[in-house]
């Protein structure tokens, strides 16, 4: 395969399975089709599987957080209960001491992992804020792939003027320094919010650093998958379309989709990983969650701010975003080896 | 051949003069003193500087013609003459101000001190757009058209530099809306602080102008540290009420983590903790058991409070406010400000003359919150369910504050929603009144000077306008204006005869409930083992007197 | 080729320009972020608030505002709003922190993702391979700031080994300024050595199985002399231009995180502080520092491979 510009050499993008319509009477006798040859490589693989596994037990709990929160914890997210005591090892202390340090881990139901710096329910936070932060990675990467597939493949299809626009504006996106960009929109839209006429969005709702976290990744998705598409479109199969007669937008969706499928889907778990990470990043940096609400990046930041005392508080949710970032890149590792074995796809940065 | 009398007496000689160096303990290294500091200064330059960081050291750089005394407490706030002979003549209406020069002035640079400098100093700051201009504009006659272009130099200032008087004409009462009879204090101020004419009039953070006080800046970079030594040409010039200081070099250094400041100088590695700065709540224990000899915490007069919007539900409601007094939960705040809040009830702070000696109004200062009163007076007043927003700054411990405040407001029957934003667009936004539901929230004022008339531009109705407003609870009582139009023109000097008055204003605020104040700030004094601890002065004004500090 | 080298300089001079307006225009729709209310502070009155404003040139139209900025720019005048400081001046003063945190960090993890990349692909398979494999991904899935922390905490604090944050300058302290940089380094390469090292093994693999190598083999070469002199050069070049990318990214700001977590005073933080105080100024200086390399980098990366390969030349 030619080289695209913007593709370190050496890369192999998982296009080797070419959909290429088969013959009614050869239907019946056609092997395993390609997606189900990766599942089966997929189901081999115990230590992604292993991985995958963690990820959805994670998100499981974080999902029971209402459940945590009412009936083992009694306490909300944001309550603070800075005056409580708790009974530990026999001991009778106070959740935040005089000193405003708080209290570490007690194994109980209540302050299992211990409060934060306001008195608040540490494990009942993190899995509220596991909520979000998973909402957010989710979503912002649902948001990248939707765009950056649109993208790609109008502006590798239709070249000429709207692929220059369109890699115009990629360029300037992916030029611009990913966390400057993620830190300035967010400072600004969170004391504004956003007001598009049509609808609009609170300075302090989740839908922000979403939003911004979607598009800083559209261009890291969109121009390999355009340079993808600069390839099949010279394709014999195209060609065989036009002829019969279909038109752009079908042809887009019938040919050249089912082709790049495969790399987008390699992409996914690429993507939702490094949207958690930046959504941890900016939350760090005071430009993504807004207090109260809690995320792991937001925690981490509260945590740290608390140093030298209560590691616990910086702890906790930084292992646990390890643990399911690290699910995610493992079993996605995994999905890639499965679609192409030898394929090797990475974010550039 | 020394014969053996003239023998013995110069060898006793060269024994007490070495004696007397290492009585001084006089190597290289004990002259110098490091100090750290958690947050650079806005900009060292008189003109452009307005945070503590720069009036701690601009204040003993460059003295004004008046200054404050070097003691602590009440005695600190006391003016004193700097560069002027005297304290000003004032004219009976108290609109002229007269000061003369102390003759045989110099910079530190050598160059003699004009009276004409001093106009052209308070020229130079208003070029520079330093944060206290105001003072100048709506006081002296004619800075305001300087300010905004109209003039070339303030016509209310007249000087003669062969006499060295100087005359200031103040902006009559009715047209000022600032407290005139506080003005000699503006003359304190490090802004006013002469610098020679002729200085160029941009802000000049690493190489500030020359002044005529203690000590001189040697070697500045801006935002990563700098020296100050010893001015030689202050000593001679005999100023009585200014010390000329005995350490010989002060080294600054910006550290940016308070925990590593504290550290340093827990273990003596470094020998003073920025006052302004705060010491973490986990290492209190260890500073306070190690080095209990050399640290102490010290109330300052800044208060903490918030405020509501008297014009607008449920504020308005006098029970209402009295209810959020009753619930403040003060042992809270104290705690997450690591210790470093005096809980308090009334406006004015203590070392300010007008702080009240009376029982708090609604529950003691240093009691728990009374929640059920609380929510019975909301009940009363018919606006339970009312939703609030309350506004706070995103950063620690305001944060805090906030969060713990709309708890406490939900508790008692309201209902409240946080809207925190970045401190850089805080005062702004809750200034501004096209902002909406500015109900409650977060404020807090740290003295310009020691003197009430600073603290009650906050609660005065002729403060009030539509951007950059301070009134954030928009207070406009008549008993208040009426009780102002009395204080405000009583001279600085003659403060303590209305102290009565200022307590009776202070206690009447409290009890109408208008700001719901819950502390006051506590800084750390916290030095190493080689400064004389009992010798240091912690000036009300500019927290560190570093004039005073002497080695072990 | 000349052609080549134009059209990129003309899209990069257009992208510069494309980045300096949204960075304004980013800040513009600021509700209460008018810089004069900001500037002119607590005390002010409305007719001092209007005289800042004219003073530093507010009250003109927007797009007056951005030539004029843009112009102090590029003579070096530009100041900040909250210190009235040269913003030049700052970065200089800032520059030798990010540098030294950039390069020592790039050096680190190159080296170190060649070696464990190496090491992996030849004991492919094996426990090595897969434990080696396992470190770099948890190095994938370590937040830095995270990373830093606990390295600051423990490391720096806990068992006092090396000193917490603070920059020290490479002329005043050569001993203090590496055991200052020796935390920053690691937080900030642990990321790229696992992706490096996955990246080098993948393709050094597939190199192996090229029919150039069989070739080299058939020529008689020993492995060791196939494996240097083809295989490693082959799959070292991407590693490069890889390399060059994440460079430029680092200095131009994802060395933000860490230099914040250390307190580095590099040009990154300089960018965030700046940024949350919404000083407009430095944010675009740095902005359009960190994009220029970008794209400088990526400008070269590309043209190196269009002078490679013709067949890019055109299409592209």
């Amino acid at each position: 395969m030619a080289v695209e510009p913007g593709v370190p050499a050496g890369t192999r993008l998982p296009g080797a399975f070419e959909a290429v319509p088969l013959a009614p009477e050869e239907r019946h006798i056609a092997g395993i089709g390609p997606y189900r040859l990766a599942l089966r490589r997929l189901r081999r693989n115990r230590v992604a599987l292993a991985f995958g596994a963690l990820f959805l037990l994670i998100v499981g709990l974080c999902l029971l957080a209402p459940i945590y929160s009412h009936d083992i914890a009694h306490i909300g997210p944001n309550v603070g209960e800075p005056n409580a005591t708790v009974h530990v090892g026999g001991h009778t202390r106070q959740v935040l001491n005089a000193n405003g340090v708080p209290i570490g881990p007690t194994w109980h139901s209540r302050f299992f992992f211990g409060a934060d710096n306001e008195g608040r329910d540490v494990a009942v936070r993190l899995l509220y804020g596991g909520r979000n932060s998973l909402q957010i990675g989710l979503v912002a990467a649902l948001l990248t792939i939707a765009l950056a597939t649109i993208v790609g493949l109008v502006a590798g299809y239709f070249r000429g003027i709207v692929d220059g626009v369109l890699s115009r504006a990629m360029d300037v996106i992916w030029s611009y320094p990913a966390v400057l960009l993620g830190v300035a929109l967010g400072t600004s839209l969170a004391l504004g919010g956003l007001d598009l006429g049509l609808f609009q969005v609170s300075g302090s709702s989740l839908g922000i650093p979403t939003a911004i976290i979607g598009i800083v990744y559209v261009p890291y998705v969109a121009k390999p998958l355009r340079g993808q598409v600069l390839g099949l479109r010279e394709r014999e199969f195209v060609d065989a379309a036009r002829a019969q007669g279909y038109g752009s937008l079908r042809i887009l969706v019938s040919e050249i989709l089912p082709n790049v499928a495969s790399t987008i889907i390699v992409f996914v778990p690429l993507i939702v990983a490094n949207a958690i990470l930046l959504e941890a990043a900016l939350s760090y940096l005071g430009a993504g969650v807004r207090p109260p609400n809690p995320s792991w990046g937001t925690m981490i930041a509260d945590g740290i701010h608390e140093l030298p005392g209560a590691i616990h508080e910086t702890l906790v949710p930084g292992i646990m975003l390890v643990l399911t970032v690290l699910g995610i890149n493992v079993f996605g590792d995994g999905v890639r080896d499965a679609l192409d074995p030898r394929a090797t796809v990475r974010i550039e940065r | 051949m020394i014969r053996s009398s003239r023998f013995i007496g110069l060898v006793a000689l060269l024994a007490t003069s070495v004696l007397g160096l290492s009585a001084c303990g006089g190597t290289t290294k004990s002259g110098t003193v490091t100090i750290l500091f958690g947050t650079a200064a806005d900009s060292l330059d008189p003109g452009f500087g307005y945070t503590t960081q720069a009036a701690e050291p601009d204040w003993i750089v460059y003295t004004g013609l008046l200054t404050y005394r070097h003691a602590e407490g009440k005695a600190g706030g006391e003016l004193v003459p700097g560069l002027a002979q005297s304290l000003p003549k004032v004219s009976a209406d108290g609109l002229t101000y007269t000061l003369t020069l102390r003759p045989g002035l110099v910079y530190s640079n050598g160059k003699p001190v004009k009276a004409s400098d001093f106009p052209f100093t308070l020229e130079r700051s208003m070029k520079l757009n330093w944060g206290g201009k105001s003072f100048f504009t709506t006081n002296i006659v004619g800075a305001a058209a300087y300010d905004s272009g109209k003039a070339s130099t303030i016509s209310g200032i007249k000087t003669n530099d062969a006499t060295g008087k100087i005359t200031i004409k103040l902006v009559s009462p009715a047209k000022s809306l600032r407290p005139y009879g506080a003005f000699p204090n503006v003359l304190a101020f490090p802004s006013a602080g002469l610098v020679p004419k002729g200085t160029p009039m941009t802000n000049e953070p690493n190489s500030p102008p020359p002044g005529d006080g203690p000590y001189m800046f040697s070697s500045v970079t801006a935002n990563k540290g700098y020296t100050l030594v010893q001015n030689p040409r202050f000593a001679n010039q005999h100023i009585p009420d200014v010390p000329a200081g005995h350490i010989k070099t002060f080294n600054i250094q910006i550290v940016s983590t308070p925990q590593q400041e504290a550290t340093q100088v827990l273990s003596n590695k470094a020998d003073n903790f920025d006052p302004a700065d705060e010491i973490p709540g986990s290492l209190l224990p260890q500073i306070q058991s190690q080095a209990g000899n050399r640290f102490k915490e010290v109330t300052t007069a800044q208060n903490f409070y918030f405020f509501m919007n008297t014009k607008t539900k449920p504020f308005n409601s006098q029970l209402v406010r009295e209810a959020v007094v009753y619930g403040l939960d003060r042992p809270t705040y104290a705690k997450e400000a690591a210790g470093f809040l005096t809980p308090a009830c009334f406006f004015l702070p203590p070392q300010i003359i007008g702080h009240p000696n009376a029982a708090c109004p609604y529950g003691p200062a240093d009691g728990s919150p009374n929640l059920t009163k609380a929510k019975a007076l909301v009940q009363q007043s018919g606006l339970a369910g009312t939703p609030v927003t309350v506004w706070g700054e995103n950063t620690s411990p305001r944060k805090e504050y906030a969060d713990t405040y709309a708890q406490e407001l939900n508790a008692i029957g309201l209902k409240a929603t946080e809207k925190l934003i970045a401190r850089a667009t805080y005062f702004t936004t809750i200034g501004n009144a096209k902002t909406p539901n500015v109900q409650t929230g977060f404020a807090d004022w740290q003295q310009d000077f020691p003197n009430p008339s600073d603290f009650y531009l906050l609660v005065d109705a002729r403060s009030i306008q539509p951007v950059n407003n301070q009134n954030f609870g928009q207070v406009d009582d008549p008993h208040i204006q009426a009780a102002l139009g009395t204080l405000y023109p009583v001279p600085a000097s003659k403060l303590t005869t209305v102290a009565r008055q200022w307590q009776g204003l202070d206690t009447y605020v409290a009890q109408k409930a208008y700001t719901a104040v819950f502390g006051y700030n506590k800084s750390p004094e916290f030095f190493s083992n080689r400064i004389n601890f009992p010798s240091v002065i912690f000036h009300p004004v500019y927290f560190g007197d570093w004039t005073s500090w002497t080695l072990k | 080729m000349a052609r080549f080298v134009v059209r990129r300089l003309i899209s990069m001079v257009a992208v510069l320009v494309a980045i300096s307006i949204l960075t304004f225009v980013i800040f513009q729709v600021i509700p209460n972020g008018d810089p004069a209310l900001r500037l002119a502070g607590r005390t002010a009155t409305p007719e001092n608030i209007a005289s800042v404003r004219h003073a530093w040139g507010f009250d003109k139209p927007i797009y007056v505002q951005y030539l004029r900025t843009m112009r102090n720019i590029f003579d070096g005048s530009v100041i900040s709003y909250t210190q009235e400081v040269n913003v030049e001046d700052q970065i200089r003063g800032d520059l030798p922190a990010t540098l030294s945190l950039s390069i020592g960090a790039g050096v680190i993890w190159l080296f170190f993702g060649i070696v464990f990349g190496v090491i992996s692909a030849i004991k492919a398979g094996r426990f090595t391979d897969r434990a080696l494999t396992v470190l770099s991904m948890i190095g994938v899935s370590f937040p830095v700031f995270f990373l830093g922390a606990l390295l600051s905490y423990y490391v720096g604090y806990k068992w006092g080994v090396l000193p917490q944050g603070n920059y020290v300058p490479l002329t005043q302290d050569p001993v203090g300024w590496l055991t200052h940089l020796i935390m920053p380094w690691a937080a900030l390469s642990v990321l790229f050595i696992g992706i490096y090292a996955r990246v080098l093994r993948n393709n050094f693999l597939d190199t192996m199985n090229e029919d150039f190598v069989r070739t080299a083999r058939a020529k008689g070469l020993s492995e060791r002399q196939v494996i240097i002199r083809h295989v490693l050069r082959n799959s070292l070049v991407p590693i490069i231009s890889l390399w060059g990318l994440d460079f430029a990214a680092v200095i131009g700001g994802g060395a933000i995180l860490t230099e914040s977590v250390f307190n580095l005073q590099g040009v990154g933080q300089y960018a965030a502080n700046s940024i949350q105080q919404l000083d407009v100024p430095p944010v675009l200086v740095i902005t359009m520092f960190g994009a220029f390399f970008v794209v400088l980098l990526s400008a070269a990366v590309d043209m190196v491979y269009a002078f490679l390969n013709p067949r890019v030349r055109l299409s592209g």
